[in-house]
């Protein structure tokens, strides 16, 4: 059965040629100082020694911040909205899934365009307080607008994966739960939840992976007051030009985010290669 | 009884509220494309002239061909390459097999912006100039491991013999893939390319950086919009919207009101045959 | 297997081939690839360029005069840049611009004298000046007092005013208005100054909890989001003319005096068709045209007195302040303080 062998090959080839490559590239720009050009780099860890500054720490910590309260909210928001789907027909929920899948289909950069004519100072949320004779609240450019945007574009990634999990449930199991005298709590404790397992699990790496690494969102929403680790990388790449101590925060990013995944992943029961 | 109904209201609340969420921003984006001035937070009058706009505006024209295309085509050329993996991979050895699926997660599990410099860094190092073509590149290696993780399992479900099997019965490899097993990996190769597509269709951050010579996609317009915000890029999403849903309507319910209609003159043929 | 791929692959060559399918019928044609800030130009000039000269242009936008030298530093070729005064001394420090040939700038006589030899080119050798303008602080008539404005950039610390103030996110542009208020000069090199600067800019952050903003400035004082903002005085101009609450003044301590030039690259082949742009662009009603749109103060003299006597009228934004002693041009930083300010920056800005 040597015949299907060699259809690896092409891929083999490919992923050494952009992701291997790339990442080595990284590496090697990361660990250099020759600025933009490879040719007249030599061994260096001036970046590294950089990053230790108590300023990049804070912008670590905030990135790492915003990450678990999106990923938390998400969570927290997402995985009734899941269960809560499951307990429609079944002609229901290809439906509410469907729509629950269009939002990510529509341009990133437009919601949050939009989410800045709602939040504005003088945006509509604002004039509809007003309307109804209440204060103006300003959340535009805080912490708060970057929450909003960031879990209603990541909301989805969490829904689905756990809906998954869950639509695959035998509902025999939890009614079997009930004959064994458990009570409700129990039974979703020991029942419902340990089957979603795989789906929290995978939902909650996807949106923490989105949420850390993000810049866009917070560049828009945030202002720039509001600095993550993505908008300190793409600066030093577009702007400042310092592609060594860039590629350093991308390595640093990486590596913890490959770990912390792997760690996950290693309570994951289903997961095997 | 009753239990069950007020707790039903209660979950359609719930999802009701969410789903709310999720299409304030897009009604809000639909409403103010019909706007007459500038302003996205003022409505001053229903106008058509955005949409004009849009279809006079090349760079919008040509930004929705780049998109498009790039997303067909990083579709087709990694729903193939990814399935074509996904069937060579279950034969190889173990430790190639673990490798390239290792190799094959970094895209998916690294932060997009160190995949986007990753890819910046390697045209610039190796002087390609950036533009259709490196995007399109970056597009399908980011598209593919997508393609992997929804077809691999199922590649795992099939008997490992099957294609012996068929090959026994006289098939060519050819034949062997193309009719036995093919069919029956069908559902994860659909599943994966509309994932692709979906991916590739949205994407900003590998494309900002790895474009250049005037190619820009959707996203990249929009982006520099910042400086003048117009609702014609609004016009354009709710063109969008209205695609998707009238494609989801008919993908989903044309299906079933076919079906309808035939159970329903297979019926009246029944009758008349009584 | 084999008969798979190739038959796969034909498929894939053709769809490639259609959708890509413009690639052919520009062959023969000329290309020129310029490289321009974002909408800094009325998009209609170009096709009409391309339609009068018979040739393609390729037009890509930047964000910030820093990202296009990172660019062009990482090996993008383009004919034709458009950066602003302290990047051309830059450029032509490290020997990336070709000279302009005035003999083909037919336009030449239309601009205004006034923004010809400035410090960092004093003969014009290699550039022609595009828009013009100064720094200053947009600010809302109803909410300001006028009494406050005599603080100049003080205003910025006026706490009257706290959570009420747009910063511009930009370093040179930050550091301009603490060194500028402190009576420094903005192209400093004393570190003593520039640690001033850095805690006036810490001072004026705690204070005053202000947002920092790029070009999203202009429709949020177009809305009229917040009351005072620090904005380039053709951007100013823009929103007053969309929001006529708004006011603009140019402090006494000085200010940035800022100009951006078309430029050709040593790259360029076809300078000829380069050439060729650059003087469409100072034409008359060229210029007029794209003035309208930008909405900046424009080099080329007729177009600019059009704007102020009719489309700006009584706008006084339109018209930057010119020849004022204390108003300074940024010149070039060697990379080491341009690194220190850009640290400094970071710090500033996200705490």
């Amino acid at each position: 059965m040597k015949h299907f062998k060699g259809m690896t090959i092409p891929y083999i080839f490919w992923a050494f040629a952009f992701i291997v490559a790339p990442f080595i590239l990284i590496i090697i720009y990361a660990f250099t100082d020759g600025g933009l050009s490879l040719t007249d780099a030599s061994f260096s860890l001036d970046s590294f020694r950089d990053i230790i500054d108590p300023l990049y720490a804070t912008v670590f910590m905030r990135s790492f911040e915003t990450g678990i309260i999106t990923t938390g909210l998400c969570f927290f928001i997402g995985y009734p909205m899941a269960y809560f789907i499951t307990k429609f027909d079944e002609k229901m929920q290809p439906v509410l899934i469907l729509l629950t899948t269009i939002p990510m289909w529509i341009n990133l950069l437009l919601r949050t365009y939009a989410w800045i004519g709602i939040l504005s100072d003088n945006g509509i949320l604002n004039s509809a307080l007003k309307a109804f004779g209440l204060p103006a609240v300003s959340v535009m450019y805080t912490g708060i607008a970057v929450n909003i945007g960031l879990v209603c574009n990541f909301l989805p990634f969490m829904i689905l994966p756990i809906y998954t999990s869950l639509s695959k449930m035998d509902p025999s199991l939890l009614e079997a739960a009930y004959d064994l005298g458990a009570n409700k709590i129990q039974a979703f404790v020991r029942v419902v939840f340990k089957y979603s397992i795989p789906g929290v699990l995978n939902g909650v790496i996807l949106t923490f992976l989105m949420a850390i690494s993000a810049f866009v969102i917070p560049k828009l929403l945030g202002g720039g007051q509001y600095t993550l680790l993505g908008n300190l990388i793409e600066n030093q790449f577009i702007s400042v030009g310092n592609w060594n101590f860039g590629s350093a925060i991308s390595f640093i990013l990486a590596i913890v985010i490959l770990f912390t995944i792997s760690f996950l992943k290693k309570i994951d029961p289903d997961d095997e290669v | 009884m009753k239990k069950i109904q007020s707790s039903k209201i209660f979950y359609g609340i719930y999802i009701g509220i969410i789903f709310a969420f999720f299409y304030l921003p897009i009604a809000v984006t639909m409403f103010f494309s019909f706007n007459s001035s500038k302003s996205l937070t003022h409505f001053s009058g229903f106008s058509l002239r955005w949409y004009i706009n849009l279809i006079t505006d090349r760079e919008i024209v040509d930004a929705v061909w780049v998109s498009l295309s790039i997303a067909i085509l990083a579709t087709l050329i990694s729903t193939i390459l990814g399935t074509l993996t996904s069937i060579g991979i279950s034969k190889c050895r173990k430790v190639i097999r673990e490798l390239l699926m290792n190799i094959n997660n970094v895209p998916m599990m690294n932060p997009d912006i160190v995949t986007a410099i990753g890819f910046m860094i390697l045209f610039s190092s190796l002087r390609i100039p950036k533009g259709y073509y490196t995007m399109l590149l970056a597009h399908i290696t980011f598209c593919t491991p997508y393609v992997i993780t929804s077809v691999y399992p199922k590649v795992k479900t099939l008997d490992p013999n099957l294609a012996d099997a068929a090959m026994d019965l006289g098939a060519t490899p050819f034949q062997a893939l193309y009719k036995v097993l093919l069919p029956m990996l069908k559902e994860g190769i659909f599943a994966g390319a509309l994932l692709a597509f979906t991916m590739s269709f949205d994407d900003f951050v590998i494309s900002y950086f790895v474009t250049g010579n005037g190619v820009s996609n959707i996203s990249i317009i929009v982006y520099n919009m910042t400086k003048r915000t117009n609702p014609t890029i609004n016009a354009l999403s709710t063109i969008v919207i209205l695609v998707i849903f009238v494609t989801m309507f008919i993908v989903r319910f044309i299906p079933y009101i076919v079906r309808k209609n035939k159970k329903g003159r297979n019926h009246i043929l029944n009758e008349k045959i009584n | 297997m084999k008969k798979l791929t190739s038959l796969l692959l034909v498929v894939v060559l053709a769809l490639s081939m259609a959708l890509t399918g413009c690639g052919s019928k520009t062959k023969d044609k000329p290309v020129l690839k310029i490289f321009n800030a974002g909408e800094y130009i009325d998009k209609s000039l170009l096709t009409e360029f391309e339609k009068a000269y018979g040739c393609e242009v390729i037009y890509e936008t930047f964000d910030s005069n820093e990202s296009m030298y990172t660019k062009i530093r990482s090996g993008e070729t383009y004919d034709i840049l458009v950066p602003s005064d302290y990047m051309i001394e830059r450029l032509i420090k490290e020997d990336y611009l070709a000279e302009i040939d005035w003999d083909q700038i037919t336009n030449k006589n239309l601009l205004n004298p006034d923004i010809l030899g400035q410090s960092y080119d004093p003969d014009n050798t290699y550039t022609v000046p595009y828009y013009y303008g100064t720094v200053g602080i947009l600010y809302n008539k109803k909410v300001v007092d006028k009494e406050d404005l005599a603080d100049g950039w003080e205003l910025l610390r006026n706490e009257k005013y706290k959570d009420d103030v747009y910063m511009i996110d930009s370093e040179r542009d930050s550091f301009m208005i603490a060194l500028k208020s402190l009576g420094y000069s903005m192209n400093t090199t004393k570190e003593k100054q520039i640690q001033k600067a850095y805690k006036w800019l810490v001072k004026q952050r705690d204070a005053m909890n202000p947002v920092y903003v790029t070009d999203d400035v202009i429709d949020n004082m177009i809305s009229g989001n917040k009351s005072i903002a620090v904005v380039y005085s053709g951007d100013a101009a823009m929103i007053i003319n969309e929001n006529k609450d708004m006011a603009f003044f140019e402090p006494e301590q000085g200010t940035n005096f800022w100009t951006d030039c078309m430029v050709i690259t040593k790259t360029c082949k076809n300078t000829e068709l380069a050439h060729e742009f650059i003087n469409f662009i100072c034409d008359a009603d060229n210029a007029y045209i794209n003035t309208q749109y930008i909405g900046y103060s424009s080099a080329v003299q007729p177009a600019y007195e059009l704007m102020r006597d009719d489309d700006y009228k009584g706008i006084a934004a339109y018209v930057p302040r010119t020849g004022y002693k204390k108003d300074e041009v940024f010149t070039y930083q060697s990379n080491k303080i341009r690194k220190r300010y850009s640290e400094l920056w970071t710090k500033i800005k996200a705490y």
